[in-house]
């Protein structure tokens, strides 16, 4: 069935995502904290240990995975908070209104992706005071690149979160999504091992995962290497994968939230 | 506006199966003239939100044809969205947000302009008396400044048609009246066509111009409060005992006589929630009690009665305020007669040769409780007597609508 999108209700939907979210205070700074802690104790700790990995210290190859699973779990969240929306009954509202589930659910998406990327571009600067970027004036033009790649990364991973917050109308159901999808998704994005350096099985595991080509997209803009066992095009194959995963999870996040009922 | 045309909403043969088992709503045909108020009253789960959500193209109907605001329902929902405002039974502001973001959200839902918005909200938030509580979060408000603000969300867009769904529901009776006093000048005022769904029968005549009677789906009646009630004609004749088993001794007395044309037994069991309702009987069920045995209908009652007859001043009217000096678990005994003023003194001689002392005698004219007995045989909140029904329909109903797809 063909819906008419309509701006104003894709604008109202996203304000209201910004809203919700400035508003959240203690939510921002339990994540950003989060994410810090792992940079901090991972970073120095591992860190001392380890070295580096390839040409960069272990913090800096920490780093853009930080800042990714930040955009993980803030964006497939925030797509997921349709069952709440379902839950408290705002979605009737919006339903009962004369504009079309696909306008209010690319607000949505739209709304999740820009305050995932909030998110995102704090730890980016947090990470950035840490020293854990070289600092060049090409990293201004990369920082520049890692925030659109962060929209990209996220739109996806609200349409996952809204495919499945579609689908599921329980709120029990969290635990078990954040056990079975984010974690794995997390673990195996390569943020804390570079992929050259593991068993093949687990590398096959990795290749499977949306989230490593995130990551890879970040240390690409933010660092200016990637994982060699994809060469010296692995931003493009990032690119390509993230575009394609992108466009599917939209799509069915879509296709599922104008289904489902009130 | 809508005041040229006549009929304003038209339902022909409207029917909502869920699950392919459940006929939520039965072929109901019926027809709202502009300005009108027209109330659906039945007991929960008897279909009005189902009829609601099918005149708003939440749910699509199964068959039938309906049109609102000259508008089909199923070939024009955007046509009909823009025509209704709907206040749903279940709270849907975002609590997260003010009043004001709540209203200012829904303006631009309906494609308001910046200024248009602007005065609007202004002009809304006046009506309901929320002007200097616009600006703080939901989530602090009273459940009756929620209330009001939900109904001022509705009417934002100026809709030709509202639709209020239980709009006082778990309301304190102060807040009550206000609601049922803005509703009222809203139509007054604007000459916007309300249906407004409700189990409260004194809501039902205080507010309605016509009153449908739904239940299991079907319309049973559906008339002015008034005709309605002229349907019972004479009094009504209610008794309370100093011994509610004493109760059995005179019954079979009262039905000897044929001057009393009907006899109903009518639990008063004031300050009880729909929840608090639910919970008694789920406990009755769990007690293994017979009371979903063959006990003839309305002789288990889960509701009193309302007092008068008149349209009452709204604070008196409210049934779960106002018979606070009954001990819970009480009974009254209704006996429907001619001139009931000339009869109490037989009624009373009967009581007192069966040896049974009486607590009190009251006279009143039927009320929309006593329309609603005589014409589904149950008491409005009396569900014990079809409970597994009534539990086996709203179960379906529930996860049908979780399924239900529309788009």
């Amino acid at each position: 069935m063909v819906q008419p999108l309509s701006g104003q209700a894709i604008y109202v939907v996203l304000l209201r995502e910004l809203k919700r979210y400035w508003r959240a205070k203690a939510r921002i700074i339990s994540s950003v904290a989060q994410s810090i802690f792992f940079l901090a104790i991972f970073g120095l700790g591992l860190g001392g240990f380890i070295g580096g990995v390839g040409k960069v210290s272990y913090l800096s190859y920490l780093a853009p995975g930080i800042i990714g699973m930040g955009l993980l779990f803030g964006s497939v969240f925030s797509g997921v908070s349709v069952i709440f929306d379902r839950q408290f009954g705002f979605m009737k509202e919006m339903l009962v209104a004369p504009v079309s589930r696909t306008s209010i659910i690319l607000g949505k998406i739209l709304g999740g992706a820009v305050t995932a990327s909030i998110q995102g571009i704090i730890l980016m600067a947090v990470a950035g005071i840490m020293g854990a970027f070289t600092p060049t004036p090409a990293l201004i033009f990369g920082a520049l690149a890692a925030i659109g790649v962060m929209l990209l990364i996220t739109a996806g991973f609200v349409g996952l979160g809204v495919a499945i917050g579609s689908t599921l109308n329980d709120f029990h159901a969290f635990q078990l999504l954040t056990t079975f999808v984010i974690w794995p998704l997390f673990m195996l994005s390569g943020v804390f091992f570079p992929i050259d350096a593991v068993p093949l099985p687990l590398q096959v595991a990795m290749l499977f995962d949306p989230m490593f080509y995130g990551v890879e997209m970040l240390r690409w803009c933010l660092l200016g290497v990637g994982t060699p066992l994809l060469g010296p095009l692995g931003w493009l194959i990032s690119l390509g994968v993230l575009a394609g995963f992108n466009a599917l999870m939209i799509s069915i996040g879509t296709y599922l939230f104008s289904r489902a009922q009130v | 506006m809508s005041s040229a045309k006549t009929d304003t909403i038209e339902v022909n043969g409207l029917t909502k199966v869920f699950d392919g088992r459940v006929r939520a709503v039965d072929e109901i045909s019926f027809i709202v003239k502009g300005g009108e108020i027209l109330g659906f009253l039945g007991p929960n789960g008897a279909g009005k939100t189902t009829t609601l959500n099918m005149l708003s193209t939440l749910l699509k109907p199964t068959s039938g044809t309906a049109t609102v605001n000259g508008h089909d329902i199923v070939k024009e929902p955007d046509a009909v969205r823009r025509s209704i405002g709907y206040v749903f039974q279940d709270p849907t502001l975002d609590i997260e947000l003010t009043g004001r973001e709540n209203l200012d959200f829904h303006g631009r839902l309906y494609n308001l302009n910046r200024s248009l918005r602007k005065q609007r909200i202004e002009e809304m938030l006046e009506v309901v008396q929320l002007t200097d509580r616009a600006d703080n979060l939901v989530k602090i408000y009273s459940g009756g400044m929620k209330r009001r603000l939900e109904i001022a969300r509705g009417l934002l867009h100026h809709p030709e048609v509202l639709f209020l769904d239980e709009p006082t529901l778990g309301l304190d009776p102060q807040t009550r009246r206000s609601i049922w006093e803005h509703i009222q000048r809203l139509n007054q005022e604007k000459k916007i066509t309300i249906i407004l769904t409700t189990h409260y029968t004194e809501e039902a005549d205080y507010l309605c111009g016509r009153i449908l009677i739904i239940d299991f789906g079907k319309i049973v009646a559906l008339d002015t409060p008034d005709k309605l009630k002229a349907q019972l004609e004479g009094d009504v004749v209610s008794l309370t005992f100093k011994a509610p088993e004493t109760i059995s001794k005179v019954r079979p007395l009262f039905e000897k006589k044929n001057w009393i044309r009907r006899i109903h037994l009518v639990s008063i069991d004031d300050n009880q929630t729909t929840a608090s309702r639910m919970m008694n009987m789920m406990q009755g069920m769990a007690a293994g009690s017979g009371m979903m045995g063959g006990t003839s209908p309305g002789s288990t009652g889960g509701s009193k009665m309302p007092k008068h007859f008149e349209k009452m001043p709204p604070q008196g009217a409210i049934s779960q305020n106002n018979s606070s000096n009954q001990p819970p678990g009480s009974k009254r005994l209704n006996l429907l007669v001619d001139d009931g003023g000339h009869r109490i003194p037989s009624i009373v001689k009967l009581v007192d040769e069966a040896g049974v002392a009486l607590e009190s005698v009251e006279l009143h004219k039927p009320t929309l409780d006593d329309v609603f007995i005589s014409v589904t045989g149950r008491n409005i909140r009396d569900q014990r007597g079809s409970f597994m029904e009534m539990v086996r329909r709203h179960r379906i109903m529930r996860q049908a609508r979780g399924r239900q797809t529309h788009g």
